[in-house]
Formats: C-alpha cells, sequence, structure tokens
C-alpha cells in the first residue's frame, strides 16, 4: 500500500518552489508517480508530502525551436511521445524507443521527465538520450540551466539535481544533415539488460563522427568514446558500418565495467553490447542516409 | 484444433464445446473472488515477516504498533496459546506464526488487525524485531553438508493425508522425505549394457504465479469457524483448520469463490489458520489479502538436481535406469513428500524399464516452502529422462522418434508391478506429433525438432462424492466439493449431469466448493476432478434415477403398470413422465426433491492405483539465434490424450495453457535465492512469465480413445502438455546447434554458454 | 486527522463527488468506495495488467495510479461495458473464444482491448499481441484472446459495414 501523505498540486513552478519550501525537505515533486509510487508502496522510499507537477501548463508539450532543437515538456507522458508527429519527424528513434517502453499503462501515465529524473539505471531514454547529445532544463527559484544527460545522471536513482529543483524539459539537438540517431536493446525481464544508442553523421559515404552510449549494462549510462571512435571512417554501408561496430565493440567493450546481476553475467552482457551496437549503428545509418 | 476420435458418442451435451457458464460473470466483472467477499464488521490484516532467513527471536516489541490508532490487535505466537500452532496435512511441521526461530526470509512473524489496510500497514511499521541470525542454507548441496545448521530440531507429527502409502522416512537431519521407487535387478541391467548414459540435470524452482494472491476472509459465530478462501482443496483445508482449533470437522466451514488461478499452488492449507488465529483475537472478522510479493514466499515449485544413468542395449532398448533426485523443498514440507514420492515414480517414464532404482528426497532448506505446482515431480525429472533418450539415439544412431518406439509403453502395460496398465496409447501419439512437425521431412541446417512424452500418475486419491437433486420442476442441482480454478469444472461436471441425467444443461446448476453446504472431495488437483468428480456424479445421476423409477412405480403406476426407464424420464403406460413429474407425483403435490447420491472410492473401477494415467506428448520445432542465445520456437505441438473430452474447447485450452507454462518455465522462470537467503526477484518485475509476444505457433491435437476410466472413457488432462516442454525444447536444441542443455531455464545466456562450450569442445 | 481531498470523477458515466486521503488509489477507490470490485490487483506494480482501467479513455493501473489523478476525468471499468445487460462484441468473442479461464486477469485484459480497438478498429494479428503485451494472463496461453480481439473487430466492422 502506498504510505500515507499530503498533497499539492501547483499551477505553476513559483507555487510549486514554494510548496517544496514548506515541506522542511521530507517533500517530493511527482509527475506520473510510475516509479515514486511504487518505491513507496515498497517501503523504499518515504515523503511527508507529494507535489504534483502535473497541472504547471509550461511542462507540457513537445516542439521544435528555431535552431532545430527538440524540446519535450518534462511532463510530456512517454506515449505522447511515441505518437507525436513531430517526434516522429525530428526523433524517430525516440518514437520507437517509447513504443517499447514498459508497457502501454506505464506510457500513458509516466513521463520523460519523471524517468530522467528518477535515474533509473536501466532507463531507455537516458540511454538514448545521452547517444544524441541530449540537455535536461531545471528550474529553481534561482534561475533555469541546462545540464547535458551525462553529467546530468550521475548514479543510480542520483541526479545533480537540487531538492528543489524542477526538471521543466528535454532539449535534443537537431542531427543535422547526414545526421541519425538509433537505439537496440535486449530485454529479458521487465527492463532492458543491455542498450545502446549510437549517434553518427555521414558525409560523403562515410562515417565522420559518432557518439555511442550504453546503458543498463553498468550502474549510469555512459558514453563509450573508443567505440565511437570504432565508428568514425566506416563507409556507410550496412556492412561495413556493422563490421566496424564489431571490431569497435571488441575493443571498446572488453574492459567495460558491466554489473553481474539476474539480467545475465558481465561477459554475456558485454557480448551482448557488440551485437546490440551493430543493430543501433545500423538503424542510425537509416535515418542518416533515408534515401540510400 | 485437430481431432481423433475412436470411442462411442457419448449422450449431449457430452463432448460438445458448449460456452463456459461462468463466461458472463466473468466478462462483466461480476464473478466473486475471496478478496471481493465482504462480511459486516471485517478488520484488515497485514503480516510482517522475517528479514533473516533462518534466525531465532529474542524478542518482539509490539507496543507501539498495539497503541497505533486503528489497530485492533497485533498477534504473535505467544498470543496464541489456545491454537495448535503447526499445521500440515503430511508433516505437520509448519507454524501459522513463527514459534521461536525462522526458517526462510519471508516468513509471518507478527499478525497486525486494523480497522484499515492502510492502517495495519502503518502499524507493521512501528513494530521492533530482536533477531538472532543463524547459519542459513539455500542449496540441497549446503542443507546436506555434514556441518548444515538443522532446520527443523524437533521431529514433527506425521499427518494421514500425505497421499502415500508407506510412513514419510527421514535419513539426514534436513531430510524432510526419502522415496525410492525400486524394481528389478538393476545390477545386471547395467552389466548387460551396450550403452550407459550419465548426466545430471537441474530444474528450476518456479513461482506459479497464480494471479489472484492468496487471500482469505475468517469470521468466529458461537465458536464455529467460517472462511472462504482461494483454496484449492477446502475439505483438506477443514481438516488443517479443525485440528489446529480443537474444532470438530462439522464447526468449520470452509467456502471458496471463484478462485484466480490454482495450478496446484492453492493446494492444501496456507494462509486460512492465520487469518482465523486473528479473527479469534480480534473478536471481528479479518479479511487477509496477501500481494503477489508474498504470494512468491507463501509457495514455490521444488527445483530439482536429478542424477541419472540410463543402461541400453544396442538397439535402443532401455535395461535399467539408476537416479537420484534432491529437491529443494524449502522451509516446510507443505506438499512435498508426495511431490518427491511422485518425482521418483515419474523418472520411471512411459517407458518399459525392466529394472529401476530412483530414490527421490525432498530437502529442507533456508527458503520459501515449496509444494505442489502443475506436473508434480514430473517436469521436474522428464527434462533428464527424455534428454537421455535422445542422447541414446545420437550415440547409438537411431531417429530420437525410433528409439522412443522400441521402448514405449503399449497400452494396458504395467510401467511396474502392481499399478494399473496405462491406459493410453503413446505410442500412436507420437506419431501424431510426428505428423503435425512433418518429422520425416529433411532436416534444415540450424532448426532441431523434438518430440518427447511422459506418463504421470495421476488422479491422486479416489475420495470423492457427489449429490445431485432432482427438483419438482424437472431441473436438477449438482452439489460437489470441486473448485472452480478456472480450469472448467463448472462448466464441465454441469454437462455430465445434464448429460446423465437427461436434462438441459440450461436446467442443471452446480454448486461448488462451500464444506458446509456441499459433500465431500478430497481435492481439486492431480487433474483428477472431470475423472472422478464426474464419476461421482454419473453415479449420483443413476442413484437418483433409480429412487424416481422407484417413486413412478409408487405413485404412478399404481395399477402395476410397467414402469421404462429412458433418458429424460419414465414411460408408464404409453405416457411419458419427465423426472420432474415423477417427484411432483411422490410427494402428491407442487414441491419435493429427488436427492441422489454418488461415491467414488478405491474400489471397482476405481481400484487399481493410480485413478489414470495423465500422459504428455509434446513437440516443437526451433531454431537458435547464435549471436544472442535466444530460442525460436516455430512450433509447438501438444497432443491432449484425455480418453474423452467434455467439453473440446475447454479441454484444448488445458493443454494450450500447461504448454505455455511449462515453456515459461524451460525459458525463463527461476527463482533466485542469494547465498544467505534472500530472494533476489521476488517480484513480477524481475520474475517474468510468458507474455502475448512469446507465444510460439501453435498445434493442438485431442486424442479420444475412450481408454480413461472415467465417464465415456474420459480421464485427466491439463498437466500433460507441461511435462516434456522443458525436455523437447533440449533436445531440439542439440538437433539445431549440437549444443546440449541440462539446467534449465534454457535462458539466453545459458544457451549462449552451452553454444560456446560446444564450440570450445570443436576446437 | 488524515489530510482529505474533495475530488469528483465520472465513472461508467455517472458522476460521483468523495473525500477521499491523497494515498488512495484509483483501485481502492474503485473497489472499495464504489464497489466496483471488477478490475483486480494483482502484481500490485504496473506489471501484470489486472487492475487496467480507462481514464480518458487511456489505460493505465488502477494500483498506482493516485484517485486524486483522475480528478475531473472519465473512468471506464469492466462493469461500464456492457449496456442494460448487453454485452460488448469484445465481451462476447471472449466467452466464444473461451479467451479466459480464472478470469482474474480478465477485467484488465478486456479494458486494454477496449482501448487499442477504439484507436485501431481492424488491428493486425501482431498489432493484438503488441499491444496486450503489457497484460499477464497465466491461464490461456494468450492465442485466445488474441483471436478474441481480431474476432471482436471483424465483427464490429461487419455490423457497422
Amino acid at each position: 500500500m502506498i504510505p500515507r501523505f499530503s498533497y499539492s498540486r501547483p499551477r505553476s513552478l513559483g507555487d510549486a518552489f514554494h510548496a517544496h519550501a514548506a515541506t522542511d525537505g521530507e517533500g517530493a515533486y511527482v509527475v506520473g508517480g510510475t516509479e515514486l509510487l511504487q518505491v513507496m508502496k515498497m517501503g523504499l522510499a518515504q515523503f511527508r508530502t507529494l507535489i504534483d507537477l502535473k497541472g504547471i501548463a509550461e511542462l507540457h508539450g513537445i516542439e521544435v525551436l528555431a535552431d532545430g532543437t527538440l524540446r519535450i515538456g518534462a511532463c510530456t507522458t512517454h506515449r505522447q511521445i511515441e505518437r507525436s508527429p513531430i517526434v516522429a519527424a525530428s526523433l524517430p528513434g525516440l518514437a520507437e524507443l517509447e513504443l517499447h517502453l514498459a508497457n502501454v499503462r506505464v506510457r500513458n501515465q509516466g513521463t520523460i521527465g519523471g524517468n530522467l529524473a528518477f535515474a533509473e539505471p536501466h532507463s531507455d531514454p537516458a540511454t538514448f538520450l545521452l547517444a544524441c547529445d541530449a540537455r535536461v532544463e531545471l528550474a529553481s527559484p534561482a534561475g533555469r540551466r541546462t545540464v547535458a544527460i551525462d553529467e546530468f545522471v550521475l548514479g543510480p536513482l542520483y541526479t545533480s539535481r537540487e531538492p528543489e529543483e524542477i526538471l521543466t524539459a528535454v532539449l535534443v539537438p537537431p542531427a543535422g544533415k547526414g545526421g541519425g540517431r538509433g537505439y537496440a536493446k535486449a530485454k529479458f525481464f521487465e527492463r532492458p539488460a543491455v542498450a545502446v544508442g549510437v549517434a553518427l553523421t555521414v558525409v560523403d559515404r562515410v562515417v565522420v563522427s559518432a557518439r555511442v552510449s550504453l546503458g543498463s549494462i553498468t550502474e549510469v549510462p555512459m558514453l563509450v568514446p573508443a567505440a565511437a571512435a570504432g565508428l568514425v571512417g566506416a563507409a556507410a554501408d550496412p556492412a561495413s558500418l556493422a563490421a566496424a561496430a564489431r571490431i569497435a565493440a571488441a575493443s571498446a567493450f572488453a574492459d567495460l565495467d558491466a554489473v553481474d546481476d539476474l539480467n545475465g553475467a558481465a561477459d554475456y552482457k558485454r557480448h551482448l553490447a557488440g551485437v546490440l551496437i551493430q543493430q543501433a549503428a545500423l538503424a542510425a545509418l537509416t535515418e542518416a542516409t533515408p534515401h540510400a | 484444433m485437430k481431432r481423433v476420435i475412436e470411442r462411442p458418442t457419448p449422450p449431449s451435451p457430452i463432448s460438445v464445446s458448449v460456452p463456459r457458464r461462468d463466461g458472463i460473470a466473468k466478462v462483466t466483472g461480476s464473478a466473486q473472488f475471496a478478496v471481493d467477499v465482504v462480511v459486516p464488521g471485517m478488520a484488515h490484516a497485514k503480516i510482517l515477516r522475517s528479514p533473516y532467513a533462518h534466525a531465532r527471536i529474542r524478542s518482539i516489541d509490539v507496543t507501539a504498533a498495539r497503541a497505533h490508532p486503528g489497530v485492533i490487535a497485533v498477534v504473535t505466537a505467544d498470543d496464541l496459546p489456545d491454537v495448535i500452532l503447526r499445521y500440515g496435512h503430511a508433516l505437520a511441521d509448519h507454524p501459522m506464526i513463527a514459534t521461536g526461530k525462522v526458517r526462510f526470509a519471508g516468513e509471518p512473524i507478527v499478525g497486525v488487525v486494523a480497522e484499515d489496510a492502510a492502517t495495519a500497514d502503518e502499524a507493521l511499521r512501528l513494530i521492533e524485531l530482536d533477531m538472532e541470525p543463524l547459519p542459513a542454507v539455500t542449496t540441497v548441496e549446503a542443507a546436506l553438508a555434514d556441518d548444515a545448521p538443522v532446520i527443523h530440531e524437533e521431529a514433527a507429527e506425521q499427518r494421514p493425508h500425505r497421499g502415500f502409502e508407506e510412513d514419510i522416512s527421514k535419513t539426514a537431519a534436513n531430510v524432510c522425505s526419502h522415496s525410492r521407487q525400486h524394481y528389478g535387478d538393476v545390477d545386471a541391467g547395467f552389466a548387460a549394457a551396450a550403452l550407459v548414459i550419465e548426466g545430471e540435470f537441474r530444474y528450476p524452482m518456479c513461482y506459479a504465479y497464480a494471479m489472484e494472491p492468496y487471500t482469505t476472509v475468517a469470521s468466529w459465530n458461537q465458536g464455529q469457524l467460517t472462511v472462504w478462501s482461494s483454496a484449492q482443496h477446502p475439505y483438506m483445508v477443514r481438516d488443517d483448520l479443525a485440528r489446529c482449533f480443537g474444532l470438530p470437522l462439522s464447526s468449520v466451514r470452509v467456502v471458496v469463490p471463484y478462485v484466480g488461478g490454482g495450478y496446484g499452488s492453492k493446494s492444501y492449507t496456507k494462509i486460512e489458520p492465520l487469518t482465523a488465529a486473528l479473527a479469534l483475537r480480534a473478536g471481528r472478522p479479518v479479511r487477509l489479502a496477501l500481494v503477489a510479493d508474498e504470494a512468491i514466499l507463501t509457495t514455490r515449485g521444488d527445483s530439482a538436481r536429478v542424477r541419472v544413468k540410463s543402461a541400453f542395449d544396442a538397439e535402443g532398448h532401455l535395461l535399467a535406469r539408476k537416479a537420484e533426485v534432491l529437491l529443494n523443498t524449502g522451509a516446510y514440507a507443505e506438499n512435498s513428500p508426495l511431490v518427491a514420492r511422485k518425482a521418483a515414480n515419474r523418472l520411471s517414464g512411459p517407458y518399459r524399464i525392466p529394472a529401476v532404482d530412483v530414490t527421490c528426497d525432498a530437502v529442507y532448506t533456508n527458503t520459501a516452502p515449496a509444494s505442489s505446482f502443475r506436473g508434480f515431480g514430473a517436469p521436474q525429472v522428464v527434462l533428464a529422462g527424455e534428454s537421455q533418450m535422445d542422447e541414446a539415439a545420437e550415440r547409438l544412431g537411431l531417429d530420437p522418434l525410433e528409439i522412443r518406439r522400441r521402448n514405449v509403453l503399449k497400452p494396458g502395460e504395467r510401467p511396474w508391478p502392481k499399478v494399473r496398465g496405462i491406459d493410453a496409447d503413446l505410442g500412436a501419439d507420437m506419431e501424431l506429433a510426428a505428423i503435425e512437425l512433418d518429422w520425416d521431412a529433411p532436416a534444415e541446417p540450424g532448426r532441431g525438432k523434438a518430440i518427447c512424452i511422459s506418463a504421470s500418475d495421476a488422479g491422486s486419491e479416489p475420495v470423492t462424492t457427489a449429490v445431485l437433486r432432482v427438483h419438482a420442476d424437472g431441473s436438477a442441482t449438482v452439489m460437489c466439493g470441486s473448485t472452480e480454478m478456472g480450469q472448467g469444472s463448472n462448466t464441465v461436471l454441469a454437462q455430465i449431469g445434464a448429460g446423465e441425467m437427461g436434462i438441459p444443461l440450461e436446467r442443471v446448476h452446480l454448486n461448488q466448493s462451500d464444506t458446509g453446504m456441499v459433500s465431500y472431495d478430497r481435492s481439486t488437483g492431480a487433474s483428477r476432478t472431470t475423472t472422478l468428480m464426474g464419476l461421482a456424479i454419473r453415479d449420483a445421476a443413476r442413484d437418483v434415477k433409480a429412487q424416481l423409477v422407484g417413486w413412478a412405480q409408487d405413485a404412478i403406476a399404481k395399477d402395476g403398470a410397467e414402469v421404462v426407464e429412458e433418458h429424460e424420464g419414465v414411460r408408464v403406460g404409453g405416457t411419458f413422465h419427465d423426472w420432474g413429474a415423477v417427484v411432483r407425483a411422490w410427494f402428491a403435490g407442487a414441491g419435493g426433491e429427488c436427492i441422489g447420491r454418488g461415491y467414488v472410492r478405491k474400489a471397482g473401477a476405481t481400484e487399481a492405483m493410480p485413478p489414470f494415467w495423465e500422459v504428455g506428448c509434446v513437440g516443437v520445432d526451433l531454431t537458435v539465434d547464435e549471436q544472442t542465445g535466444r530460442i525460436q520456437i516455430h512450433k509447438l505441438v501438444t497432443i491432449g490424450d484425455v480418453g474423452c473430452a467434455i467439453n473440446p474447447q475447454l479441454a484444448e485450452a488445458q493443454d494450450v495453457g500447461a504448454a505455455i507454462m511449462g515453456l515459461g518455465m524451460a525459458t525463463r522462470e527461476e527463482l533466485v535465492y542469494t547465498a544467505d537467503g534472500n530472494l533476489l526477484n521476488g517480484n513480477l518485475f524481475d520474475y517474468r512469465v510468458p507474455r502475448a509476444s512469446d507465444i510460439p505457433p501453435l498445434a493442438t491435437v485431442l486424442v479420444e480413445r475412450g481408454d480413461g476410466v472415467g465417464v465415456y472413457g474420459a480421464k485427466g488432462g491439463g498437466e500433460g502438455a507441461l511435462n516434456p516442454v522443458a525436455a523437447a525444447i533440449a533436445n531440439a536444441v542439440f538437433r539445431a546447434t549440437g549444443a546440449r542443455l541440462r539446467q534449465a531455464p534454457f535462458t539466453p545466456e545459458r544457451v549462449w554458454r552451452a553454444l560456446q562450450e560446444r564450440d570450445a569442445a570443436a576446437s | 486527522m488524515h489530510e482529505i481531498i474533495e475530488v469528483g470523477l465520472t465513472v461508467n458515466g455517472r458522476p460521483h463527488e468523495l473525500r477521499i486521503e491523497p494515498r488512495e488509489t484509483l483501485g481502492e477507490v474503485l473497489r472499495d468506495r464504489l464497489a466496483l470490485t471488477g478490475l483486480k490487483v494483482s502484481c500490485d506494480s504496473q506489471v501484470c495488467g489486472a487492475c487496467t482501467v480507462l481514464v480518458d479513455g487511456l489505460a493505465v493501473s488502477a494500483c498506482t495510479y493516485l484517485a486524486v489523478d483522475a480528478d475531473g476525468r472519465s473512468v471506464r471499468t469492466v462493469e461500464g461495458l456492457a449496456v442494460d445487460g448487453r454485452l460488448t462484441p469484445l465481451q462476447q468473442a471472449f466467452i466464444d473464444h473461451a479467451a479466459f479461464q480464472c478470469a482474474f486477469c480478465t477485467s484488465g485484459m478486456l479494458m486494454t482491448a477496449t482501448a487499442l480497438l477504439e484507436e485501431n478498429p481492424a488491428p493486425t494479428r501482431e498489432e493484438v499481441v503488441t499491444g496486450l503485451e503489457g497484460n499477464l494472463c497465466r491461464c490461456t496461453g494468450y492465442a485466445p484472446i488474441v483471436d478474441a480481439v481480431l474476432a471482436a473487430a471483424a465483427a464490429t466492422a461487419e455490423a457497422t459495414a
């Protein structure tokens, strides 16, 4: 059962900060609650007050800014992202990822902001958005700041968000000409066992830049520059890219500090990461070279 | 679905796929389950469970919990001096609430009763436990080690419902029960062997995940106890409750509403004694509704380590088998002594083996108690036995189907001395599976097929009664102690009653599972209900008809006219009278009823044990993704050899459900304990059961040869299609890849490792 | 005293004004306060789908959805499917195909499938499988459930053609 708490439903960020200040550090922001209510039910966390952010209009909505950045309000549900024509056009890998996140009920209720702020080590969006070089926007009474994903998610269930700060939006830069982003995961239980995100840019049929992220396999989603370097220079055809990815993974993932857990032993998961990087790279290539 | 029918046609509506009679209630949300039972004045209970796998309780401080507003009672073992705390139908070794020490993490220590569940939950957090942790053992190897901590210091009382004749035998401190299946000259068999196959196999610790967690409501009234519960065997629960609370059986009423899935996990007594004790101390009716995380800690299936060697002659005939099976039974016996007995029997398999020596020990460990679970010892050992058949075929250069043809029992043949001859034609069943799999088609590289079979001595014990009441309007009520847990007994038993009486199905009503209102049935398990309760209902119908013929003689044929019994009533001097008319005539009015009784016991057709054999025959066709180790099944074939399908749609549904449950256990499901006794995946997040996307293409065949002991040759189904699944997958993976799997579940990681080992061996 | 919040929600077309605690889930409110016991709580962790109800047409897990979040919204439960005792084509198809056994999952399965068919009246088999992926059933092996949803879609298409 969910333990007793008191509840407030602010309509503005200012009201939310006030509500938080009134809780003497025993309050928590909540949006969909799919993660938070669950840990409260399990007795793993207890909060005297929950401050529901869903009523704050500016935390909703998906738009593309003038510079091409995709801005997704923190209170946007997974389902809204999955079905958004804007996301489908600007970051199709995210729409695809959301379609396979948890189940339809969690997607209807849970939000992108809640997911990132909770920092579950097996988060799908965190891994993919890390490859996409996304940032999160945080607001506090002192003002606003943006933080890169890898500077935001610091550990399991641990972020650089201050307690009173509110995650307001996710900002994803455009892929740019010749750019593509892909994601692949292996999942044996409710959450992924291994996930790989790949972003790459193709110029003149050659991969000129790449970012590779790994998630679920380590305690925090992480970039693997050595793997990314292995993709750069590959010819932009599926066979060459897959071969480059395979070779890159063999060395870049060999010393990876993967955790042994129910999802599998570290060596198996490192092996899977090597399989998945090929799939993610090919998905990215498809987006990067749509007419190929 | 295909049907192979080689039996006479029974009267309608038998062998007709009539819609489920609980259908409308179940699709409109009005079907009542235990958690929907509301009793006036009912309070709510929550349980504080042990965080330690093995520990002595130094003290429990409940002061703050008792003082918490809204709390009605806080109950520990010390608060129940007037109650016999240890229950168990086989061995009374299971305290309803911890007494002095705990033997597994999750064992109930304190019960809190409050006005609402949230308040009870809050009060739990105010209880302080002072515990002294003891060394814990979670594996059979650790539990059997010389220096292992003793889990049960005191001997437990043996009880009469253990399900086998011999006494429970204990061969070591942590052995709960030792069983042995021994016949023939095993040494001679091995001495004569041209080929000996030897190996070790492991079957996982699984959770049945009946979606309805255990739920009980208990209410005391003037010394009489009424319990509503999610129990498969209400009469067995009654027995334990009467003993714990010192009541005559007649003072205990156990009512079972619709059960939200059982699969064996709700057989025998679970939380009923504790709930009744809490209600006794609270002075109020109490509901204890567990959540799934608690249900996982209440009952699970026995895991198995099977060491087996089989002797074959040069033509592939089995000569002997010797095996040692160890079951991880957890902290309490529950029904594991019988699981062990059956596992020993079921490794003899559906084959003609001249000499067998199989021992099976149910071993206590500091893990959640294991008990009945669909398949009941069979899946645990069939993996080993059927893998060895394929290994032998490979070594002897025989087709896996051919080696089975040479060994499979023929109809009527006894697998071992003094048992019922097998009432099935498994050899013919295998050929049907081979057709579905296109067995003789040339093998495609990377693709593997397998057919595996099993035979289980099923049906439990024939101790079953039924009452059939014919009312004055000619309608009928069947009263029986069988539970409706989804298998469709509510529909199938009504079909039997209607068919036997010649009364339209819509005029037959079934009352089930209320020990205060319906007559005794031992249990709803071991696939026995259609067969044994079906016979009891048939006999009750015969009894009521015989009475009604006599009544017609007395009341209608007063002038001595001949009374001719017909299917739907009687004909007297050329005039037809339906059964209702006979009732009205005998009572000379508009009311009255005639009561028929049916008794099934170990006599006559049901004297030979087992009451019937439940056979299994499963085929698979699969490929393996060598990169990830994932198995992809392209076809799953079940042959349901059920004698007579009373309701073919529901019989098929049992096979499909069983096969998919078997698929889950074969490929994914396993409870994982840490060495110190904490369950790592005790929730549905991490314990993954099959989902819609996991379902392979299915081919189902129902075979009806009328060869069972039940009505129109019916016999049990619903477990057979589970038992060979893991073995079939393991054998097919070998045929596809050359890698031999010996430890279920065959997760992608385990398959990948087996492929690595294959490659290492080849290089 | 525990904090009480007033909420107004429509359930199966009927408005309700309720005074509830913030901690109460929608499942608790529907089952314990409104006696709509068709939804069942099984895993209590949003995995199994037995407690699925629709809020403004979207499936949610009533076990982990705060009732206050349904304030001002329209909730549909299994009890609201049949009108005047007339089953929906989906309910009828579940009976025809034996798409349940113990039925502890059925209310949730029906609500998930109802939302699925409202959004996509003519799904492919694969779309139905994907759509039901988050609802567990331990009895049927799913095949009859998928058949029933496809049959209901076909029956509805035929009735409106």
